[in-house]
């Protein structure tokens, strides 16, 4: 049960990074590699921030307004000085792994003793609780901690996801789907598709880092590897989100985001638990995203072959 | 009123595929005037619009837009005074977002757009009734994707995404030519409608000789980057379709005389 509470909201933090995947990949098209990266850094500023004893919502934020920054370096470096969109996230991760070093002075930071916002929502969670040891819910054990924090990432993710709908309802979070939608015809209607794009990308790795920082403050620290091959997390979670919601309306495909990655941090619990050596995960991830990225072309051309009795 | 100055652009310079595309063009459009820009295929038409809208920057030259000088501003910029409906169905809208949304976008053509809401009660029933009048059924379908449209229905409702503003400069390069004849006649009645009733100063380019003759006030005939013909006043009302195909064929026999004369001094000289 704890195994599955677990997953559950490390799958809640990691939907933030779906989010934010989405925005780049689906929204825009544009596939930025750059979240590898800036997971990373969201972790290590909050983490050290943390260390020095800021106030845990202040030390998260700016992990978000880091990974901002990070984004929009990425979409000056291919509108301003038209480098390919797969290279600019690429040289800006490259770039953030020292970034990351620099800021944590080492490759690893626990958060043992310091005020987090997990530490503050398993107080609360006592308090709400009456108890410090476990909870009886329906028969299981439950940690306060795990379930406090179950709860309040499902509050903030659900809070967060919200906010992007409304926002993509705005004018100017129309005209930013427009801008990945035709930039010919949105420009036609005066909007800077650069500005636009960058502050895409800057939004899309705040999110991201937003999910970094929140996952070292569950886990318990940050680590300069923790942010290889998120991306394609992120992916295949937004990716079996379109599965589940099965439509084009941009709340139901970020309501599936969010599903997508509880559900994809579940199987892998699952997996993990019924003996996947944890090495293969990557590589497992990675097929599948690309098995999901061929099928429906796959599906179109087999349902479209001429049959013998058609011709 | 639009004034252009002796514009010149050159594509790909000092390469072997250098293309003078615009070779000197001045052009005055008084506001409220209805130009009509025809020329053979590769005659600069489309530069001409595009060296307009901004698409790219004129090497040299000028051109003014409301007394004001825009050849050095960029296209989104430029977006404030020019409508705009490019030849392609696929151009001017996007695809997967709704009629709605995509007219509220062009309601804000120009505009700085903030966090007010992109949809409000007030601006759905006024789209809904401006797309009546297109009488397509449109009215009906506004939160479905463009994307699901005939290129008929998306050129249409472009036209009315173009006007929605009353831009100082609505630009239509050759917006009827993907149609189907049906579908042709309808947006150009469209167009008929929304230029006369808003008094919008228009340049448009087609290949077609009836629109030519039935529509605007004025001809003008490209040639090689430069304005070859221009057809106002008396001279334009006499004008019937005829006349403009014997132009053609003029420019056509000059060109067979200039490639015969290069022949032949290329035997006697070479
Ligand atoms: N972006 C570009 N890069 C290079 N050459 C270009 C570019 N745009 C246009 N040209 C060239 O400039 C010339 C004029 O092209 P333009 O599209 O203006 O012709 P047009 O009169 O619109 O022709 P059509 O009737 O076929 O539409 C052509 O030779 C074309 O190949
Ligand atoms: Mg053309």
């Amino acid at each position: 049960m704890t195994l599955l509470l677990g997953a559950t909201t490390i799958g809640l933090i990691l939907a933030l990074l779906a989010l934010g995947v989405y925005l780049s990949f689906r929204i825009f098209n544009f596939p930025d590699i750059t979240a590898d990266g800036s997971i990373t850094l969201g972790a290590s500023v909050t983490a050290v921030l943390l260390m020095h004893r800021w106030s845990p919502w202040l030390a998260t934020f700016a992990g978000f307004a880091a990974g901002m920054a990070a984004g929009a370096i990425t979409g000056v470096l291919h509108t301003k000085f038209k480098i390919n969109g797969l290279l600019s996230g690429i040289l800006v991760m490259t770039a953030l792994y020292s970034v990351n070093l620099h800021v944590m002075g080492k490759s690893n930071v626990p958060l043992l003793n310091e005020v987090t916002l997990a530490s503050q929502a398993e107080s609360v969670g006592q308090h709400l609780f009456h108890t410090d040891g476990d909870l009886n819910i329906l028969g299981w054990a439950v940690g306060v901690r795990d379930a406090a924090m179950l709860l309040s990432m499902a509050g903030l993710v659900s809070l967060l996801g919200f906010a992007l709908y409304l926002f993509f309802r705005t004018n100017l979070g129309t005209a930013m789907r427009a801008t990945g939608d035709n930039p010919q015809m949105i420009r036609a209607l005066g909007v800077s598709v650069d500005f636009i794009l960058i502050l895409g990308l800057a939004l899309s790795n705040g999110l991201i880092a937003l999910a970094g920082g929140l996952l070292a403050q569950y886990q318990g620290f940050a680590d300069v590897q923790m942010g290889i091959g998120m991306v394609v997390w992120g992916l295949a979670s937004v990716i079996i989100g379109e599965a589940l919601v099965g439509s084009h309306r941009i709340g139901l495909l970020i309501t599936g985001a969010v599903m997508g990655s509880i559900l994809f941090r579940l199987l892998v619990a699952i997996a993990l638990r019924w003996g996947l050596n944890p090495n293969d995960l990557k590589l497992i991830t990675a097929a599948f995203v690309f098995v999901a990225l061929i099928a429906p072309a796959t599906l179109r051309k087999l349902k479209s072959s001429p049959k013998p009795s058609a011709a | 009123m639009l004034e252009i100055s002796n514009i010149y652009k050159t594509f790909n310079p000092g390469t072997p595929n250098e293309v003078r595309a615009l070779r000197g063009v001045s052009l005055r459009l008084e506001t409220s005037s209805f130009l009509i820009i025809i020329g053979t295929n590769g005659s600069g038409k489309s530069t001409l619009l595009n060296a307009v809208a901004g698409t790219f920057l004129v090497d040299t030259g000028s051109i003014k837009l409301a007394d004001t000088e825009i050849s050095r501003w960029a296209e989104h910029k430029r977006a404030r005074f020019v409508g705009r409906v490019f030849q392609n169905p696929f151009s001017g809208t996007a695809p997967n977002m709704s009629i709605a949304e995509n007219l509220a976008l062009a309601a804000r053509r120009g505009q700085p757009r903030g966090l007010g809401w992109a949809l409000n009660h007030k601006l759905h029933s006024e789209l809904r009734d401006r797309i009546r009048t297109l009488n397509m059924g449109l009215e009906n379908r506004m939160d479905n994707a463009i994307g699901s449209l005939s290129g008929g229905q998306r050129q249409a409702l472009t036209l009315l995404m173009a006007s929605w503003l009353k831009p100082e400069l609505l630009l239509l390069d050759e917006h009827t030519a993907a149609l189907d004849p049906k579908s042709a006649d309808q947006v150009i009645r469209l167009t008929h409608e929304i230029i006369n009733r808003d008094k919008l100063t228009t340049l448009m380019v087609t290949h077609s000789m009836q629109q030519a003759v039935h529509l605007g006030d004025r001809i003008v005939m490209m040639h090689r980057g430069e304005v070859l013909h221009d057809l106002q006043g008396a001279e334009r009302a006499r004008v019937r379709p005829e006349d403009l195909l014997k132009r053609f064929d003029e420019v056509r026999r000059r060109e067979q005389l200039d490639a015969a004369v290069a022949e032949m001094l290329r035997r006697n000289y070479i």
